[in-house]
């Protein structure tokens, strides 16, 4: 049932300032309500249990897509809309792209955030795997200062992060090393939209003089968080593409996840579809 | 008057405006906002409640700590079973629809199925509602729920009443001989999951008490029934009881009974002493207001190498609850279907712990008409014969059942219009022979029938003075279109425009029409608008004729035409006049008609059914196992169409429910627990738009007038029944891989490896 909203404190800081103080002043105390589009779906149902928000939703330092000499950078509340809608975005990231118009439907798309779907930190989530493919990293903030940290180290397990209570998501930082990557992007679902992915698969790779330079390959919904396959990819790196390195790679890949059956699919399903879908990129990739 | 006087072919008359494919008429209520449902009848003091569910599924109630609840502000009552005021039970009478489901609830502290309502709070407001809900205490004496049909199994027995009017064992010729007699057998079994109705409006009530009299504003299918029903549960006269319901928003059978949130409302009410408005949340609409039941089917078919069938055996269990009785009538349609002498029925129940199953779109054709269908196919391939060569091997030229010839069937039409629209001559006929791209394509297709139910409905139609004409009865508009087909089918007997007809529908005030259900309504109380149409415009001849200043004095009946508002001669247009002067001139406001339609079908000399033909194409993709339906055909024989518009999106909204029920649809029921995994939307998948392709759908022209005096056979449920097949059997033949248990989900498809 509903939770009973009096229950409930949610507070809109005037500036990031006051948002960190306040975040420092309690520690645990407040949470970042950006788009609400997994908190409210909490609510909704009664489950959810913290109780006073921080609403970030209009701070200005967590907005915008800034596009810098070597990286560019986006705020933790750029909505799904937004990434298809730029233009850098499109040329040299198309993964995301591919993710935030597969992310729900058109609400979903308007009102959710990239930020919030990494600290959400479901292992289903469809932007992570393509972030991942992109060596992206996380500005970090809090009164004690600023960090900044590999994508790929932020989540620890099933819905834990390297993430300080009083600490905001504010940036996502990707390098711009990657507009050449041949790119892939796969979501597999029951239906073609509205779906939590059974299996989510990014990758990008790059050749060269026949054999694979580069290679980066990120899955959803097959682990208790997303996954870099790094083995896999050491593996493939200045291969060859022939039925037999798909091969190896599939084997390895498949030691590398660890799915399990639940109500979307099953643990066979998700292992032998990440494998497939492995086979299908190195098909693609070796035929461009 | 009786139906039979009533049989003239509708269509040689009037404006020509049924079967033109008419904007709804009340399209602009619901864009605008306009349209009222049953929970947006604003009322002074209004007060609201909300049910709490069991969160156990078998044991008893071991008591409430209410005091937390009682403490937020603005609580009124929290009703349980310690302090319920006693609500009557009702008996249950099929004829009437099945009014009420049978158990009444807050009488005792057993428990049945999780989610059942053990409370009801109301206060204020529905926030504190809600509040004071959630801080409800209960403890519980829990016993191991039967939650698992196979784990069951061995208790299975034999339903107490008929299945859809028949023996739950029955026997035509010997299906022993006739078995023995084949060259080819297929024997297999089937599966089709629970599923639930899912309609966009939750079921909703608004009960408002004036002394010993109750007004409900209810979602609901059947208006009248609800009347029943809570005149019964209170002790109260019918005619205390009004039940208004002006527009519900989709239903698909789970509004055609009146399940126990509706008594809880208006006993809410009266304990508050206050109007009471109560909506269900979707997730006690997952345990609470029926499903369609779990089947496991056996068929076997045996067939000469020719493909005649030598036999038919369709048997197996459905699941129903613990305390009452409803069976998913699946071997129906395969007592009728296809020519056989040999034939064998037999159905049993297994009980579980979970609320009663109840109708949903097409009982027992949608889940039996995937086992037959599927096996048919199967037959087929054993055969090496084409899929629709077989069904027209074996076509039914009188009905096998009854031996009654049909009243119209033009299955053959279907079949071949549908072949041609869907260029099933592409097909190759070997299983995974086809590809497109990287995608497996396969091609396939099953038949569809669903039977003529009419039910005496009464209707009352008055000419105003202005002009203008009110049609009036208690019917329903899910969502269907009735009050646009009741419009074109009043406008077409007082020869009128649309717009100078208004349907009112959907209130217990107004003439008896029984459940908006088994896809009734149009050919029902369309039959008795018609009816009633002509009585009045009788009605108002007479008066022409009977006047001395009128152009048409002393005219002959049958010489008077009624067109574009005006009475005049047949031969001479321009002596006429128009209905306004004919009734200013008497001095009358209006003339009325009314009608009831009976249907004497205990003597039936027809066996009535609508058909059709249904053909679906999917790509497979190998590596994923991912099915998506790229083209759908359906062309369908429905008797008279009264809009074309309304009458495909029927077929259209039927074909996306097979879709849905083929490919992904599956509520799940957790067997240790007996909860429900996926009660939310988010979970129990139906397609979303980009699942569902260009549905080509063809309505065959026809005029049944046995089926109904308009001429009409029935619409809302027929689009299902074969759609989930010919998805199946398309989804085989590209891939050779028969999933014999829906929905055909990737991960069944894919088993272990790749389809490549
Ligand atoms: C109908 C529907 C469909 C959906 N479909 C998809 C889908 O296809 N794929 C998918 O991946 N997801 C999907 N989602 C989930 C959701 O929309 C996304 O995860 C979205 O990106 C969440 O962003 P938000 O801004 O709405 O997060 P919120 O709900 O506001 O927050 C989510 C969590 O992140 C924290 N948080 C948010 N921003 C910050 C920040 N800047 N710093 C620190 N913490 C922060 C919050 O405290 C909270 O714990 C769907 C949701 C719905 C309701």
């Amino acid at each position: 049932m509903r939770a009973y909203l009096p229950d409930y404190e949610l507070r809109a800081p005037r500036s990031l300032t006051d948002a960190l103080a306040l975040l420092a002043r309690e520690p645990g105390g407040w949470r970042a309500f950006a788009g609400g589009t997994d908190l409210m779906v909490l609510l909704e149902a009664g489950l959810l249990t913290h109780r006073k928000f921080l609403s970030i939703w209009h701070l200005p330092e967590l907005k915008g897509i800034e596009v810098a000499n070597d990286h560019v950078t986006l705020g933790a509340l750029t909505t799904y809309t937004e990434v298809q809608r730029d233009e850098t975005m499109r040329r040299e990231f198309p993964l995301l792209g591919a993710a935030a118009r597969e992310t729900g439907g058109i609400a979903i798309q308007n009102r959710g955030t990239l930020g919030g779907n990494i600290v959400n930190a479901s292992p289903a989530a469809d932007s992570p795997p393509a972030l991942l493919v992109y060596d992206a990293e996380l500005e970090l903030v809090s009164t004690r200062g600023t960090r900044l940290l590999p994508y790929r180290e932020f989540h620890t397990g099933y819905k834990q992060m390297n993430m300080q209570s009083d600490e905001l998501l504010t940036r996502i930082r990707l390098p711009r090393t990657t507009g050449d990557l041949k790119t892939y992007y796969r979501k597999v679902g029951t239906r073609k939209a509205q779906a939590i992915s059974k299996v989510c698969f990014a990758a990008g790779a790059r050749m060269n003089d026949g054999r694979i330079a580069d290679v980066r390959l990120a899955l959803g919904s097959v682990a208790p968080t997303v996954v870099r396959c790094t083995q896999t990819e050491e593996l493939l790196r200045n291969q060859t593409i022939d039925e037999a390195t798909t091969k190896a790679a599939r084997e390895m890949l498949m030691t590398e996840i660890t799915p399990i059956d639940d109500m979307r699919s099953t643990a066979d399903y998700r292992l032998n579809v990440a494998a497939n879908l492995l086979a299908d990129f190195l098909r693609q990739l070796k035929h461009t | 008057m009786s139906a039979k006087q009533n049989q003239r072919p509708a269509s040689k008359q009037g404006s020509g405006v049924v079967g033109q494919p008419l904007n709804r008429v009340d399209g602009r209520l619901k864009v605008t906002g306009g349209a009222r449902f049953a929970a947006e009848f604003p009322h002074d003091q209004m007060a609201y409640a909300v049910l709490i569910g069991s969160t156990i599924a078998n044991g008893r109630i071991k008591g409430f700590d209410t005091s937390a609840a009682k403490r937020v502000p603005g609580v009124l009552a929290i009703i349980t079973h310690e302090n319920a005021p006693k609500l009557r039970p009702v008996a249950t009478n099929p004829a009437e629809g099945d009014a009420a489901g049978r158990r009444v609830p807050l009488q005792s502290p057993v428990i049945y199925y999780h989610g059942q309502y053990i409370a009801v709070v109301v206060a204020e407001t529905l926030e504190q509602t809600q509040q004071a809900a959630a801080l409800v205490r209960v403890s519980y004496d829990e016993q191991p729920p039967a939650a698992d049909m196979e784990r069951e199994r061995g208790k299975a027995y034999p339903p107490k009443g008929k299945v859809a009017g028949k023996p739950a064992d029955t026997m035509r010729g010997n299906t022993d001989t006739g078995l023995a007699a084949a060259n080819v057998r297929v024997d297999e079994i089937y599966r089709t999951p629970t599923e639930h109705h899912n309609p966009m409006e939750p079921h909703a009530t608004i009960a408002v008490w004036d002394g010993d009299k109750l007004t409900i504003y209810d979602a609901t299918q059947y208006t009248y029934g609800v009347r029943h029903a809570m005149a019964t549960t209170f002790g109260v006269p019918e005619e205390n009881v009004r039940c208004i319901c002006k527009f519900t928003g989709g239903a698909f059978g789970c509004k055609g009974t009146v399940w126990s949130h509706v008594s809880l409302a208006a006993a809410a009410a009266r304990v508050a002493r206050r109007p009471v408005k109560l909506v269900t949340t979707r997730q006690q609409m997952f345990s609470n207001m029926g499903h369609r039941a779990e089947t496991e089917q056996h068929v076997v078919l045996g067939a000469t190498r020719a493909g005649k069938l030598t036999a038919i055996v369709h048997e197996g269990l459905s699941h129903t609850s613990t305390f009452d009785e409803y069976v998913e009538p699946f071997s129906k349609a395969t007592h009728m279907l296809y020519a056989c002498d040999n034939f064998k029925a037999s159905q049993r129940l297994v009980a579980l712990n979970v609320g009663t199953p109840t109708y949903m779109r097409a009982p027992g054709e949608t889940s039996g008409m995937f086992a037959l269908e599927s096996a048919l196919d199967e037959l087929a391939y054993k055969l090496n014969l084409d899929p629709i060569q077989l069904r027209l091997v074996n076509y039914a030229d009188t009905d096998p059942d009854t031996k009654l010839p049909w009243s119209t069937k033009l299955l053959k039409e279907c079949y071949r219009t549908g072949a041609e629209h869907f260029g099933w001559a592409r097909r190759k006929p070997a299983p995974r022979s086809m590809r497109d791209g990287r995608y497996l394509l396969g091609l396939g297709m099953a038949t569809a029938v669903y039977p003529v139910n009419h039910f005496p409905s009464s209707a009352r139609v008055r000419i105003q003075s202005d002009g203008s004409a009110i049609v009036e009865s208690s019917t329903h508009d899910l969502g269907t279109g009735t009050y646009t087909v009741l419009t074109q089918i009043a406008c077409e007997t007082l020869g009128l425009p649309p717009e100078r007809v208004e349907v009112i529908i959907g209130d217990t005030n107004l003439p008896k029409a029984m459940v908006s259900g088994g896809s009734s309504t149009v050919m029902s109380v369309g039959s008795s608008v018609q009816g009633a149409a002509r009585a009045a415009l009788a009605k108002l001849v007479e008066t022409a004729r009977a006047d001395t200043r009128s152009p048409l004095y002393g005219a002959s009946a049958d010489q008077i035409v009624a067109s574009d508002g005006r009475l005049a001669l047949k031969s001479n247009d321009a002596r006429g006049e128009t209905y306004r002067d004919t009734l200013a001139r008497a001095g009358m406001k209006e003339v009325e008609g009314s009608y009831d339609t009976e249907f004497n079908d205990k003597e039936k000399k027809f066996s009535s059914h609508a058909f059709g033909a249904q053909f679906a194409e999917v790509r497979v993709d190998p590596d994923f196992g991912e099915v998506r339906v790229t083209r759908f055909t359906g062309v369908f024989d429905i008797g008279r169409v009264m809009n074309m518009k309304t009458g495909q999106s029927q077929m259209k909204g039927g074909i996306i429910m097979g879709i849905g029920m083929a490919l992904m649809e599956e509520t799940v029921l957790d067997t240790n627990s007996g909860r429900l995994v996926n009660r939310d939307l988010a979970e129990y998948h139906v397609p979303v738009h980009a699942d569902v392709p260009q549905l080509d759908v063809v309505l065959l022209e026809n005029f049944d007038e046995h089926a109904s005096p308009i001429g009409a056979k029935g619409a809302g449920e027929i689009g299902i029944v074969g759609a989930a097949a010919a998805v199946a059997n398309a989804v085989y033949h590209a891939t050779g891989v028969r999933v014999r248990e829906l929905p055909i989900t990737l991960d069944k498809l894919l088993g272990k490896g790749a389809l490549a």
